[in-house]
């Protein structure tokens, strides 16, 4: 997720021009939205839960930085992040965490996939190792899989009891075991 | 993958079109020669290869194995719809060659030999995770080649097949 594609400049559709810069801000805007969600989401869960939104929260960051990069590269000015947004349900408990990291990594595979339909194999290729990871994040924090992720998202759903924890497979990389920061937007 | 299915096949988009154009203009003695198949085509019957071989794959493993009907069930269905969504890609006319092994007489994938597929439970949830890492990274390797909405579709059904893979991986640590 972090292998940046070389910038070229080309005609409109291509690497450099307004499809590809419109599909690049739409990630952007995705990462911000996920940076911020984690933080929140990181707040209400402990262990290895916790640990995994921490490691999930850096992994955003440098999505983050490495699509500012690519814009900049671009001549494009990145979206910024916003102060605060809004979530799609309360969070003030361990369900409704895990339940807001799998809306923001399903949004985030849905945004993938608009750099996976633009022209630049380069970009392509970059959106499909995004658009993977995402689903990975989110299969594990939903402990099932989508027949389509990105293309069938499903719409967000206030958590019941019912949900809380179920996803027996963890995330495979360790947990770095730092805190979870209360204030992530930057 | 045989490339004279091919050739009978075209993408759905696009393909009533042409032919009715081409008919209005020189009547239906002038289409001697089939269109030639879009570049779509070739890709979206490559990932219908593949996503019916992976099928053939999970049928063996249930057949060795019936104890892991009730695991592998889920993700048996989303192949199924991975195939019937690649399969709307394409107008298939009646009789051809078709990989979809549930289609009526349709010529079956290459099916794993017996003495391959693993008779043991966690034996078979690798052999299945390994399957699906290899279809996931074989539904991208014509990426570039796609037309965009194939292109998103294959991206979407090689990341659902990475998912299945940590999941069966999951399930395979666990026993």
């Amino acid at each position: 997720m972090t292998a940046r594609p070389t910038p070229r400049r080309s005609a409109p559709g291509g690497a450099g021009g307004p499809a590809a810069v419109a599909a690049l801000q739409a990630a952007l805007a995705a990462e911000n939205s996920a940076v911020y969600g984690y933080g929140v989401a990181g707040a209400h869960l402990a262990g290895p839960r916790r640990a995994a939104a921490v490691r999930n929260w850096v992994t955003h960051q440098t999505a983050r930085d490495t699509l500012t990069a690519m814009l900049a590269a671009r001549e494009a000015q990145p979206v910024a992040a916003a102060a605060a947004y809004e979530l799609p349900f309360d969070v003030r408990n361990a369900a409704a965490a895990v339940a807001l990291a799998i809306v923001l990594e399903d949004r985030l595979s849905a945004a993938y996939l608009g750099l996976v339909g633009l022209s630049d194999p380069a970009l392509r290729a970059f959106g499909a190792r995004a658009v993977r990871a995402a689903a990975l994040r989110a299969a594990a924090w939903r402990g099932s899989t989508l027949a389509f992720p990105g293309l069938d998202v499903p719409a967000p759903r206030r958590p019941g009891p019912a949900t809380a924890g179920r996803g027996t497979t963890a995330p495979a990389s360790p947990p770095p075991g730092s805190p979870t920061p209360s204030h992530p937007g930057g | 993958m045989a490339r004279d299915a091919t050739r009978r096949r075209v993408l759905a988009i696009g393909a009533v079109t042409l032919p009715l154009a081409a008919a209005g203009c020189k009547g239906l003695t002038a289409l001697g020669t089939p269109p030639t198949a879009e570049p779509g085509v070739a890709v979206a019957d490559d990932a219908i290869t593949v996503e019916a071989r992976l099928i053939a794959h999970y049928a063996a493993v249930l057949a060795a194995v019936p104890a892991l009907a009730g695991t592998l069930r889920p993700l048996l269905a989303q192949h199924h719809d991975h195939l019937a969504r690649l399969r709307d890609r394409l107008i298939i006319p009646p009789g051809s060659r078709a990989t979809d092994p549930a289609s009526p007489g349709a010529s079956p994938p290459p099916s794993p030999a017996h003495s391959t597929v693993p008779d043991t439970a966690a034996a078979a949830l690798g052999y299945l995770r390994d399957a699906e890492n290899a279809a996931a990274a074989a539904q991208l390797a014509h990426l570039a080649a796609a037309p965009p909405s194939l292109a998103q579709l294959l991206a979407s059904i090689s990341a659902s097949e990475a998912t299945h893979a940590m999941i069966l991986g999951g399930y395979r640590r666990r026993r």
